[in-house]
C-alpha cells in the first residue's frame, strides 16, 4: 500500500470510529439510510480511492481495496461502501467509466440475465442495496457472448429483502431494460472478476471475524464469575486461544491472497482463503458466543452484528462450495500436489 | 497479530528444487523410504551424514564454524522439503534446530569451536533434556540437581521422554543449580552439556506406541560435568530455554508430520477420479496453505530478531491439530487397513499417522499449556 493510501485508510477508519456505533448499525435494521456516514465519505472523496486519477481517484489497486473492506467488516459499516467501490473498480478494469452516484454489484455463478437487441431481461435475487443504488454492475448473456454491463435501477422492479444480518439484499427484475454501458468479456477476465469479488467479500468477512474476536477478549476481561474475570478460567482461555488463532490465520490468508492478486501470481489463494475463512467463521462465531454467554445471543450486545454478518457473508457471491469444486477439478490436472503448492 | 508476507526469491525457489532433486535421487536409490513423522521417528546417522555433505546442517550458522550463513527462510525451505518427502532426519534434528542456535547465542567460544563444526559435519548429535518424571509440561518443577564441586558440577537425577538420546552424543540438560524455591520456581535453573557416554549416565528405552524407540529415560548418578560445559550463565537456564522454544514451536514440523499421508490420499483420489473426495481433501490443503503463511511469517520475524513467542505457540497448537486431522479425514475418503508393515503406501502412512498422532499435541508443550500462553498474551494486549 502506498503512503497516500495508508493515509486514506486511516481517515476512513477515523470516520468509521466516530460515526458507527451499535446504534447506527441498529438503524439499518429499521431500513434507514446512513445519511451522515455516506455524506462524509463522499465529501472526503473516500469512495474514489481505487479508481484512476482520470476520474478523480487515487489509483488504488485491489490490495488497497481489500484493506478498506477489512475495515468495513470490522465496523459492520451499514452502507454499500464495498459494493460501490468494487463496482467502479471493476468497471475501470474492463475499461468502462465509473459512476459518481451509488452503484452496486452482483456476481453469481449462475447467469440469470439475458440481452436481446440491446435490451435486458431476467431477474437476480440477493442484490446488495439495490433499493438505494442508481446502477447495477453485473453479467448478462447475449447469445453466446458474456458481457459485463451497467444498468440503471430506475427501470427495475425491486422486491426488498434482507440477509441474515438484516443488510438489504433485494430481488431485481428487468423487462426490456436499457443498458448504460456494456463490454464483452473473455474467460480470463471472467475468472479475474470472480476472484476480485470473492476476495472483496472475504476481506470484509475477515474484518467481522477479527471484531468478534476482539469483543470476546474485551468481554472476558470485564465479566466476572465465581469471583474472578472469566479469562482466568482454563476453558475460557481455550476459547480465547482458538479465537486468536483463527483471527491470525484469517489476517495472514487475506494478506497473502492480496499479494498474489496484486502481483498477478494468483493460482489457488482465493480458493484456499474462501475455504479456510469458511471454517474460521464457524469456529469464531461458536467460540465468541460461548465466551459471551447469554448476553451475546441478544440484540442488546453488539456481538450479534458481527456473527450474523459472518453467517450471511459466507453464503454470498461465490461460496466455498464453488471453490472446493474448482480445486477438485484443478487437482485432477495436478501432477504432484507438493510441487503445485510450493513451486511457481 | 500481524506477520509479514514472505515472497520467495528466485534463488530460494532454485534452492528448493535443488533439495527436492537430492531427495528424489535418494528415494529412487533406496537410501531411505518415505515415512510419516520422520523428523522424530526416522533416525539414520548415515543419511544425516549425506545431508551434512550438502552443507545442509547448520546452514544458517557463521562460516567460521563451517556454517553456510544462509537465511532462516532457506532453512525453512529445506525443512519443508525433508518433511514432505518423509526423510529420516531425526538424528541431527535437535542439534540443528536447537543446540546450534543456543550455543551461538549463549555458549562460550570454546563450546562453539568444539561442537559446531562437528554438528555441521554430521558427526555429533544432541538430545534435549527438559522433561522429568513427574514434571512434563511444568518445567519449573525440574528437580535434577547439579552441585558445585572442584572444577565442575556433580549431576544427580533423571530426565524422561528424551527423544533420540540413544543416538545422541550429548544432551543440553536443564538442571537445578540452586535449591528449589517454591516462590520463584524459575530461578536457580541452568543448562549443562552432558556427555551421554560419561560414567554415571544410564539410558533406557521407553517404547513408543509403534513399538519403536524414540523416547528414553536418562539417569544421572554422580555425573561430573566440567565448568566449561555450562551454557550461558548459571541460574539463567529458564530464560535461555524460553528463547529456544520459539525455534521449536513454529517450524514446518508442526504442520507437515503427516503430509506423506495427505499426498498419498490425493494420489489415490485422483486415480479413482473421485472429485467429491478431492473437494473434501482441498479443505486440508487450504488449512495447510494458511498455516504455512503463518509459520513462514514467524520464521521471517525470527530472522529479523523479533518477538514471536505468542504466534509460535499459536502455530504449534493449530498446526499439530491439523497434523492429527489428516488421518481422520483420509480414512473416510479412501478405504484403508492401517498396518505398519503394509505394502500399500496409503495403509502404511495411515498406520504411522494414527500411532504417532497423539504425540503431536503433547511434545514441545501440550496444547493446553499453549492455549494458556496465547490467552494470557491476547488479554494483556
Amino acid at each position: 500500500m502506498s503512503e497516500m493510501l495508508e493515509f486514506v485508510t486511516e481517515v476512513v477508519e477515523k470516520i468509521y470510529k466516530d460515526l458507527i456505533t451499535k446504534e447506527t448499525v441498529d438503524l439499518l435494521e429499521e431500513g434507514k439510510w446512513a445519511t451522515t456516514l455516506w455524506q462524509q465519505l463522499v465529501d472526503n472523496e473516500l469512495l474514489k480511492v481505487a479508481i484512476t486519477e482520470q476520474y478523480g481517484g487515487a489509483n488504488g489497486d485491489i490490495a488497497d481495496l481489500l484493506a478498506l473492506y477489512q475495515l468495513t467488516g470490522y465496523y459492520a459499516v451499514p452502507a454499500p461502501v464495498l459494493e460501490h467501490t468494487l463496482a467502479n473498480f471493476i468497471l475501470e478494469y474492463v475499461r468502462l467509466t465509473p459512476f459518481e452516484s451509488i452503484t452496486t454489484i452482483s456476481f453469481n455463478d449462475k447467469q440469470m440475465l439475458t440481452m436481446t437487441n440491446g435490451k435486458l431481461d431476467g431477474n437476480i435475487p440477493n442484490v446488495p442495496w439495490a433499493r438505494s443504488a442508481q446502477q447495477l454492475v453485473t453479467f448478462a448473456q447475449e447469445g453466446e457472448v458474456l458481457k459485463l454491463i451497467a444498468v440503471g435501477l430506475a427501470q427495475a422492479s425491486i422486491v426488498q429483502a434482507t440477509n441474515l444480518a438484516a443488510e438489504p439484499r433485494d430481488t431485481v427484475s428487468f423487462q426490456q431494460a436499457e443498458i448504460i454501458a456494456q463490454t464483452e468479456i473473455n474467460e480470463q477476465q471472467l475468472q479475474k472478476l470472480i476472484k476480485y469479488t470473492t476476495a472483496a467479500k472475504l476481506a470484509a468477512l475477515s474484518g467481522a471475524l477479527d471484531k468478534a474476536f476482539q469483543l470476546s477478549v474485551r468481554y472476558s476481561k470485564e465479566r466476572e464469575q465465581f469471583g474472578r474475570p472469566i479469562h482466568r478460567f482454563q476453558l475460557v482461555q481455550q476459547h480465547l486461544a482458538n479465537l486468536a488463532g483463527e483471527a491470525a490465520i484469517a489476517t495472514a490468508a487475506i494478506e497473502n491472497m492480496a499479494g498474489a492478486l496484486v502481483n498477478e501470481t494468483e493460482r489457488y489463494e482465493v480458493a484456499f482463503t474462501s475455504i479456510r475463512l469458511d471454517e474460521a467463521s464457524k469456529i469464531v462465531a461458536t467460540s465468541a458466543h460461548q465466551v459471551h454467554a447469554a448476553i451475546g445471543v441478544t440484540y442488546e450486545h453488539s456481538l450479534q452484528h458481527y456473527t450474523r454478518r459472518l453467517w450471511a457473508w459466507r453464503e454470498e457471491g461465490l461460496t466455498t462450495h464453488y471453490w472446493q469444486k474448482q480445486l477438485a477439478d484443478d487437482l485432477l490436472q495436478v501432477e504432484n500436489v507438493w510441487s503445485w503448492m510450493t513451486t511457481k | 497479530m500481524k506477520l509479514p508476507v514472505v515472497h520467495f526469491t528466485q534463488e530460494q525457489e532454485q534452492f528448493r528444487l535443488e533439495v527436492r532433486a537430492f531427495l528424489q535421487r535418494h528415494l529412487k536409490e533406496g537410501t531411505f523410504r518415505t515415512k510419516c513423522d520422520s523428523w522424530l521417528s526416522g533416525s539414520d546417522p548415515v543419511f544425516s551424514k549425506l545431508v551434512a555433505e550438502q552443507g545442509w546442517i547448520g546452514m544458517t550458522w557463521p562460516q567460521e564454524y563451517g556454517g553456510g550463513e544462509r537465511s532462516t527462510i532457506e532453512r525453512y525451505i529445506l525443512t519443508e522439503e525433508f518433511l514432505a518427502a518423509g526423510a529420516p532426519v531425526a538424528a541431527h534434528w535437535f542439534a540443528d534446530r536447537q543446540t546450534g542456535p543456543l550455543l551461538l547465542r549463549f555458549g562460550t567460544e570454546e563450546q562453539r569451536q568444539l561442537f559446531l563444526p562437528k554438528i555441521i559435519r554430521g558427526d555429533c548429535f544432541f538430545a534435549i533434556g527438559l522433561s522429568e518424571p513427574n514434571s512434563g509440561s511444568d518445567l519449573a518443577s525440574v528437580r535434577t540437581k547439579a552441585e558445585k564441586v572442584e572444577g565442575g558440577w556433580l549431576v544427580n537425577g533423571a530426565k524422561t521422554w528424551t527423544s533420540n538420546a540413544h543416538d545422541a552424543h550429548y544432551m543440553v540438560t536443564l538442571v537445578r543449580t540452586a535449591p528449589y524455591d517454591q516462590v520463584s520456581k524459575h530461578s536457580g535453573l541452568s543448562q549443562l552439556i552432558i556427555d551421554l557416554h560419561a560414567p554415571g549416565v544410564t539410558i533406557t528405552p521407553i517404547p513408543y506406541l509403534t513399538g519403536e524407540r524414540h523416547f528414553n529415560d536418562v539417569f544421572f548418578e554422580n555425573v561430573f560435568v566440567p565448568d566449561a560445559m555450562v551454557v550461558g550463565t548459571i541460574g539463567n537456564g529458564w530464560t535461555q530455554g524460553l528463547a529456544e522454544l520459539a525455534f521449536e514451536r513454529s517450524g514446518p514440523e508442526r504442520i507437515l508430520s503427516t503430509f506423506p499421508l495427505l499426498n498419498e490420499l490425493i494420489i489415490e483420489l485422483k486415480q479413482a477420479y473421485d472429485t467429491v473426495g478431492l473437494a473434501t481433501a482441498s479443505k486440508l490443503l487450504a488449512e495447510m496453505w494458511s498455516l504455512r503463511n503463518l509459520s513462514i511469517g514467524v520464521a521471517q520475524v525470527l530472522e529479523e530478531g523479533g518477538e514471536v513467542a505468542i504466534p509460535a505457540a499459536l502455530v504449534k497448537s493449530i498446526g499439530t491439530k491439523f497434523e492429527q486431522k489428516i488421518p481422520e479425514i483420509a480414512r473416510l475418503l479412501v478405504a484403508t487397513y492401517p498396518r505398519l508393515q503394509a505394502e500399500r503406501a496409503f495403509d502404511r502412512y495411515m498406520a504411522e499417522s494414527i500411532l504417532h498422532a497423539p504425540g503431536f499435541t503433547i511434545r514441545g508443550g501440550t496444547s493446553e499449556v499453549l492455549y494458556g500462553i496465547v490467552a494470557k498474551g491476547v488479554v494483556a494486549q
